[in-house]
């Protein structure tokens, strides 16, 4: 009896005729994957003796390279995240609401600039701490070599770590105290409830944060060019900025493409899983536990940690520019040719804010398809529409060049490419915003409103839309924030003249000058803190 | 119901690429050659380390206001790149590379647009292209810079090849493989030693434990704080340093009767083909070989300037004393791409 | 006729059965017709194709006397002149209550829209509201509400998909008979979909049982209940349970004995016959044909629950002094006092 309806989930229904919104959705898609099956077809189309030298000399030194950073990062941040998220959650170690939002703001740093810090400070004899150890006469041997493997590690630990604090975080407040109390009733401690029900639980929360970690650390660029360990993302920089040949750049993009989008698929596979800690309406907090004498060492750990990720770096940037500010031929050094500092701010706003606005726009006929069209086809074109995430910037940059030189000249060299960049790499983070305000939003109030004599246009404008807005917003917020941080796809691609804050603070910092630098650093860490109190507003952990 | 969204969007689109500094509108080239009549953009890319080139753009912008001079700097590879990429759709006006290698095989591939700027004739021939799309603008040679409160002049490595002596193990600064004056020493030693001797310098470093930094702005202060003993340069960097305040000293290596001499180099420049602000590219060569463009690079930089007549840095070492290798341009440039195969297979960083 | 349906039908895809197999049905002015089955039984969905929120693979819609849905016609929802209260009630949430109800009310002058709409806020009993916005009202009011806001238009059909499905149990009983007294007061024609048997004999002038995708039977409450039409509406409106039989010249032979009842079948053939706990009786008797499985105290009444030797199951009403305990044997036997409903295997 059932069999007839069974396949079909609530109300979400298939039709047989292809809506119009599937065309849209379909070149959308098409528009997020081109660059990646291109520098795919050109990976696989190399000559086969480069692949070959490839394989021998550097294939193997890149990829342990590669997969020790994203081991060693995503155990670490998902160490540091998850306890810090349950000392915040779970315990009552003082001022625990404050510390949830200095957990997140890291993000607001990019690990370029946290990179720039930690060289700045801890250079053996050059660093800060060193010139301040050898005033006080006590010898810097003892401090570690910032650079290398350890050192690219730490820094992105230190400032990767907030998206598991994150969702881990929320996956402790959604966590229903029933668990752990069933678990008790039958017969655990409290320790192995922990091991047992709660870690569990939250695992599909901890494994997304960790799977994006790692797509973030395939990326990321300037923090392992800046600490000298190679990885796949900064070999292809060197490829394309030291050599005439781009073969050898896409050969290895596409090693590192197919790498990231493995991570990708994985992820896809968890996000399923992810929502099995909805908060129902019988949700009770689970007690908070009570550390005793250990709240000290609690409310340590986390200072500690906000000190090192947050109000260290932060207060440097500040220190060194007043110092930058104060003298003046070092801000008179902030002026390239007629442009300051208000026009890199300038250029860093509307490229980003105008990238978020194309992403949401494009990823809306994706979300409307998806989540109202479900079916194979709609599936495809969204999670196609999100290879973005396994594209890292050098790549973007790398496949834009190629492609918008030769099929659209007219665009070439102009800083529109950039924002086509940003939009490319962080589409799917407007998608996944919009996909997840569209299933929240009951189709019968669609329905209704079609049923009250509006078409489908006017109901998406009268009722789809401010019902989705705020998803939306925050999916630009989210793209605007990524958009301001990205460094290596500005560099390439940016036109002469086209100076944004983050490009302006590593070409200053790859010189050496920091005070020069630290402005621009500082301004963009506010300007990314804007969006993010925006985003971090709407989590769950943040509301009362 | 999107659909109706596009001419929206396409019009922003419009809107936003002509107020994005789009470059491709042509700017009217005015027959007049009315210096201050130079007005539009000028853009200019340079593979050089931008505080270097800065001043003499500066220089230039206060010259010419109405114009609005661009810059894009990255390394010179990359930028090379860019100029082979644009080729059918060219952006600039105006290359500046931090050594001539560069410039001749672009010239080769037809990038450039030969122009004699005013005292063409006044430049050194060794530095100049001999259909005129390139010219030369400073000199300057590869030295080792060294920490004086780290290493004592009696141990003072003489020749580069003693960089790859075990004593130094971990105790050198150089710059990476993406950067164009280390490509071209590289280059240029395939000329002087032969291909084998550079293999096994190059695998010297690496075994020595070399720090590879991105350019030589890291190696200079690096030496200067006494991070590292030794650092391989451009000489310019060791009196940027030094006039920081830092004990370093200089060493110009492999002086002796029969070893293969000080490696030297020229920045070039070079107008683009296409270029679409004619005058003012031919205004801004002028200025870079004119006194006083030579002037600035002479006395900020403390480069050798290319125009006779220029004085030198009053810190510098004349040149004339010097044992200087013998570089063959046109020879240099067929070792290119040996180069980079050397560079790949020593996984020079 | 108001509505006529013929040949019906809709099948999803990726579904190997019709969700809507082959429909025929019309209805009156004034009418409330209620669309009850289980779930998945496709009565929502016939719901959703006469919107138009569905398209049919074939069959016509016709509103008064206009194909609104054919092979070659599809009119949009929003052209059909229908009107929907939907089972989450789907109530704008960024509209306050005014402002939901006048939704539907477009092209109105301003006054005429504020009467019209406290007019109807009146009629459902929520004037007091207007202001307020869907969040915060309760279940019943956000059920009036969405009720108004549908009325509002004046549609030709109204069409009500489980609307009281999320009320708690007792504000059900309240709200529908409020309910239907409004859509009585407003002579609204109305499809009233429910998978409440109960519900669907309390709302429906007539009702339409539907299984499987296909309409079992269309008729008064009282004949659904009395006359079913097959076995599943015996089973799903009657709760009936049912013994097998042979049919003889005398009526039938049955486990319980002979059912004496008139027949027209020819001897021999095998019948199941529907029978209500009210139907039947039994005694204790060691020698009996089954025994007491569980008793169901119901206040006034003993429901018991009595396993037939056979291995059916049939429930048995005792008054609540007649107290006895599972596991006895007991004799059940027909006790009717009417003909019971006969169905062929």
């Amino acid at each position: 009896m059932l069999k007839t309806e069974a396949l079909r989930s609530n109300r979400r229904r298939h039709t047989t005729s292809t809506p119009k919104i599937a065309y849209l959705a379909g070149m959308i898609a098409l528009f997020a994957v081109i660059p990646v099956i291109y520098i795919l077809i050109r990976a696989l189309t190399g000559d086969p003796e480069l692949w070959q030298r490839i394989i021998q000399t550097r294939l193997i030194k890149l990829f342990s390279n590669t997969l020790l950073l994203l081991l060693a990062v995503t155990t670490g941040t998902t160490l540091l995240g998850v306890s810090m998220a349950w000392l915040t959650e779970r315990t009552d170690v003082p001022g625990r609401k404050i510390f949830r939002w200095l957990l997140a703001l890291p993000l607001a740093i990019p690990p370029y600039v946290g990179a720039i810090i930690h060289l700045a400070l801890l250079r053996p004899r050059g660093g800060l701490i060193s010139q301040w150890l050898e005033e006080l006469n006590i010898p810097s041997t003892f401090l570690p070599n910032p650079t290398g493997f350890w050192g690219a590690a730490f820094v992105l630990i230190i400032f990767s770590y907030p998206y598991v604090f994150l969702l881990s975080a929320a996956a402790f407040r959604s966590l229903n105290a029933t668990y752990g109390e069933a678990a008790r009733m039958l017969g655990r401690t409290p320790w192995q409830t922990f091991w047992q029900v709660t870690i569990p639980s939250i695992r599909p929360g901890i494994t997304a944060g960790a799977l994006l970690v790692s797509l973030d650390i395939l990326a990321e660029y300037g923090t392992v060019a800046l600490l000298r360990f190679e990885t796949f993302s900064s070999a292809i920089f060197v490829q394309l900025a030291g050599r005439y040949d781009r073969s050898a750049a896409s050969i290895l993009s596409g090693v590192l493409i197919l790498l990231a989008l493995v991570i990708l698929y994985g992820e896809f596979r968890i996000q399923g899983q992810a929502q099995f800690t909805q908060i129902g309406s019988q949700w009770r907090p689970a007690a908070l536990i009570h550390l005793g004498k250990r709240r000290i060492w609690g409310f340590l750990a986390l200072f500690f940690t906000v000190l090192v990720s947050f109000i260290i770096p932060v207060g440097l940037l500040v220190f060194w520019s007043t110092q930058g500010i104060l003298d003046h031929q070092t801000f008179s050094g902030m002026q390239i040719g007629s442009k300051g500092l208000v026009s890199f701010i300038f250029n860093s706003v509307w490229s980003s804010g105008f990238a978020a606005i194309l992403a949401v726009l494009f990823s809306i006929p994706i979300a409307i398809y998806v989540v109202r069209y479900p079916g194979k086809i709609s599936r495809l074109f969204s999670r196609l529409s999100q290879v973005g995430y396994a594209i890292p910037g050098v790549v973007v940059a790398l496949s834009l060049v190629m492609l918008v030189n030769r099929f659209l000249p007219f665009l070439y060299a102009t800083s529109l490419v950039v924002v086509m960049a940003y939009v490319v790499r962080y589409i799917p983070q407007a998608v996944r915003s919009s996909e997840s305000a569209m299933r929240q939003l009951s189709p019968s109030l669609e329905e209704a409103s079609r049923l009250l004599k509006r078409n489908a246009f006017q109901t998406f404008v009268q009722v789809t839309l401010p019902l989705i807005l705020p998803g939306l917003l925050a999916g630009s917020a989210l793209v605007f924030l990524s958009s301001l941080k990205e460094l290596p796809a500005t560099l390439l691609l940016r036109p002469a003249g086209f100076e944004t804050l983050a490009v302006r603070v590593w070409i200053w910092s790859e010189e050496g000058f920091y005070f020069q630098a630290a402005p621009a650093a500082l301004l963009l860490v506010v300007i990314a803190i804007i969006p993010l109190f925006f985003l971090l507003r709407r989590e769950s952990i943040f509301k009362q | 119901m999107l659909h109706k969204l596009w001419p929206v969007l396409a019009t922003i689109t419009l809107i936003l690429s002509a107020c994005a500094g789009s470059t491709s509108q042509p700017d009217a080239i005015s027959s007049i050659e009315n210096e201050n009549s130079l007005s539009g953009k000028l853009i200019i890319y340079s593979g050089r380390s931008e505080p270097l080139i800065q001043p003499v753009m500066t220089a230039f912008q206060t010259k010419y206001p109405q114009l609005e001079v661009l810059l894009k700097s990255g390394s010179n590879s990359q930028m090379a790149n860019t100029l082979l990429e644009e080729k059918a759709n060219p952006q600039a006006d105006v290359f500046i590379t931090t050594e001539v290698f560069t410039a001749y095989a672009l010239s080769r591939e037809g990038i450039f647009l030969p122009y004699e700027p005013v005292g063409y004739q006044n430049l050194p021939d060794a530095y100049k292209a001999e259909d005129a799309s390139w010219v030369g603008l400073t000199q300057r040679m590869r030295v080792i810079m060294y920490n004086t409160d780290l290493v004592s002049p009696d141990e003072l490595p003489a020749s580069l090849f003693a960089l790859t002596d075990p004593k130094w193990k971990g105790q050198i600064a150089a710059a990476g493989s993406t950067n164009a004056s280390m490509q071209a020493q590289i280059a240029s030693m395939i000329q002087l030693v032969g291909q084998d001797q550079t293999e096994a310098w190059l695998n010297g470093l690496i075994e020595n434990e070399v720090t590879f930094f991105g350019g030589h702005s890291d190696v200079r202060k690096a030496v200067g704080a006494g991070e590292l003993k030794l650092g391989l340069v451009n000489h310019y960097y060791y009196y940027l340093q030094l006039a920081e305040g830092s004990n370093v000293g200089i060493i110009y290596p492999d002086q002796a009767p029969g070893e293969m001499g000080i490696i030297s180099n020229a920045t070039a420049a070079a107008i683009i083909k296409g270029s679409k602000n004619l005058n003012a590219a031919r205004a801004f060569i002028d200025f870079l070989v004119s006194e006083e463009g030579q002037e600035i690079f002479a006395e900020g930089n403390y480069e050798y300037p290319l125009l006779t007549g220029v004085a030198l840095h009053p810190d510098l070492e004349p040149i004339v004393g010097l044992n200087m290798a013998n570089i063959e341009l046109a020879q240099v440039v067929n070792h290119f791409e040996a180069t980079f195969d050397l560079i790949d297979m020593a996984n020079l960083p | 006729m108001k509505l006529e349906i013929e040949q019906l039908s809709k099948r999803f895809t990726g579904n190997q059965y019709p969700a809507v197999d082959n429909i025929t049905f019309s209805m009156q002015t004034h009418e409330i017709l209620c669309f009850v089955g289980p779930s998945g039984c496709g009565k929502t969905t016939t719901l959703r194709l006469i919107a138009g929120l569905e398209r049919p693979d074939q069959g016509i819609i016709r509103l008064d006397q206009r194909i609104i849905s054919d092979m070659h016609t599809f009119v949009p929802p929003e052209k059909r002149n229908i009107g929907m209260v939907f089972q989450d009630h789907a109530l704008f949430p960024h509209l306050s209550v005014f402002d939901n109800v006048a939704f539907g009310l477009q092209g109105l002058r301003k006054a005429e829209k504020k009467d019209r709409v406290s007019g109807l806020l009146e009629l459902v009993g929520v004037e007091a509201l207007a202001k307020r916005f869907p969040h915060v009202l309760s279940g019943g009011e956000r059920q009036r509400v969405a009720l108004a806001r549908a009325l509002a238009p004046e549609p030709a059909l109204l069409l009500m998909d489980e609307p009281f499905s999320s009320l708690d149990a007792h504000l059900r009983l309240e709200v529908r008979e409020q309910i239907r007294n409004i859509l009585k007061a407003s002579q609204s024609t109305v499809i009233f979909v429910t998978h409440d048997q109960e519900e669907a004999l309390f709302m429906g002038d007539r009702l339409a049982v539907f299984n499987q995708g296909k309409l079992e039977q269309i008729g008064l409450p009282e004949t659904i209940f009395h006359d079913s039409g097959s076995r599943f509406v015996a089973a799903f409106m009657g709760d009936s349970d049912f013994v097998r039989g042979t049919s003889v010249p005398a009526g039938f032979h049955t486990e319980l004995g002979l059912l004496e009842q008139q027949n027209d079948y020819s001897p021999g053939t095998a019948v199941e016959i529907a029978i209500r706990a009210d139907d039947i009786d039994f005694q204790l008797n060691q020698q009996g044909n089954g025994k007491i499985i569980n008793r169901f105290f119901r206040g006034a009444f003993n429901f018991y629950r009595v396993e037939l030797d056979s291995g059916a199951i049939v429930h048995v009403f005792k008054l609540h002094t007649e107290i006895y305990q599972p596991g006895e044997r007991v004799l059940t036997y027909f006790n009717a006092g009417h003909p019971l409903k006969i169905f062929t295997l």
